[in-house]
């Protein structure tokens, strides 16, 4: 799996979850998952279990404490499959 | 979770400080709680009767989940549990705190207040990375035999029920990183508090139950962090539910 397709799948978990559909379309790999996407913080560990399940990983706790931005979220899964 | 020799030592330091005053600090807080504010525990002799038979009973490290109505939670349960001078006799169950930074640590002033009084602030929604350093100070501290209170809403419920949707994933992840750690979830609610507020009524009574239970999962990782939060919370919709059971009961 590339990264293009590892975006597109980040980006398609992350719309369950951000409010700022807008933000969403036009999103690059600085946007920050949180403060651009307005994904609650409760919610985000959902986004990673969602990863867990949609890329056959496992994530650990101080792993997810350095995802931020999609680029966080594609370099983190890019290097677990 | 290894925190470096420098913050550990300033935990320590926190610690040894806030020891130093908690003759004046925390029979002052009760005495607002009590007197200024004229708050009542219901059935208080009895639960802090429960409440030491579980601290003799147990030498695991405890965490406190309650639910989070009101701004003055923590130290109402923590009066609850404890009267003024049992505390300042068993300092380990003086819980640390985690503020939100906005509210309480913001200022100066208060920042040392919080400092002094095993207060560690904590941005709520904040960088993860912020929220992890936070969460592995209180995991030092709860692992060396201190307790903390954590609400598992994160916030409080504006909803004036237990909100399982916004659970505190960083709870489970405290309790899964502690080997043997329990998961005391205490239901505090006032007579006259129907939702949320900042602070309680003046005069208010209240109910407080405890149940303390050590969390299950077969997963791992985050997914076992996350199944620990989501149990949590299913333990304070029982009290809940209990509590609402027995006000209808009562009605």
């Amino acid at each position: 799996m590339d990264q293009s397709e590892i975006r597109a799948k980040i980006v398609e978990i992350i719309g369950v979850y951000a409010k700022d559909k807008d933000a969403l379309a036009a999103a690059t790999d600085d946007t920050n998952i949180l403060q651009d996407l307005k994904v609650n913080s409760a919610r985000l560990v959902d986004v990673i279990l969602d990863f867990e399940d949609a890329f056959d990983i496992e994530v650990e706790d101080e792993d997810a404490d350095n995802v931020n931005t999609i680029g966080d979220a594609i370099s983190l899964i890019a290097a677990k499959i | 979770m290894s925190l470096p020799a420098t913050t550990r030592f300033n935990l320590l330091l926190q610690r040894e400080v806030g020891r130093l005053w908690l003759v004046v600090w925390v029979p002052t807080a009760i005495f607002v709680l009590s007197v200024v504010m004229g708050y009542r525990i219901r059935g208080v002799r009895d639960l802090r009767k429960r409440f030491r038979r579980l601290v003799r009973e147990t030498d695991k490290p405890i965490l406190i989940c309650p639910n989070h109505l009101t701004m003055v939670d923590s130290a109402l349960v923590t009066w609850a549990l404890g009267g003024p001078w049992w505390l300042v006799f068993h300092y380990r169950w003086v819980p640390w705190n985690l503020p939100e930074y906005h509210n309480f640590a913001s200022v100066w002033v208060s920042r040392i207040a919080a400092w002094a009084t095993k207060c560690i602030p904590i941005v709520r929604g904040g960088e993860r990375a912020q929220v992890s350093q936070v969460l592995k100070r209180i995991q030092h501290v709860v692992s060396r035999g201190d307790t903390a209170i954590i609400f598992a809403e994160g916030g409080r419920s504006r909803t004036g029920r237990i909100q399982t949707e916004t659970i505190a994933h960083g709870l489970g992840r405290i309790v899964n990183s502690i080997p043997d750690c329990r998961a005391l979830c205490v239901y505090l609610r006032g007579d006259r508090q129907d939702r949320w507020s900042t602070i309680p009524k003046r005069g208010d009574t209240f109910y407080v139950d405890f149940e303390v239970f050590r969390p299950e999962s077969e997963n791992s990782g985050m997914r076992r962090s996350r199944d620990f939060a989501v149990q949590i919370a299913d333990k304070l919709v029982q009290l809940e539910e209990k509590y609402f059971e027995l006000r209808q009961a009562t009605a």
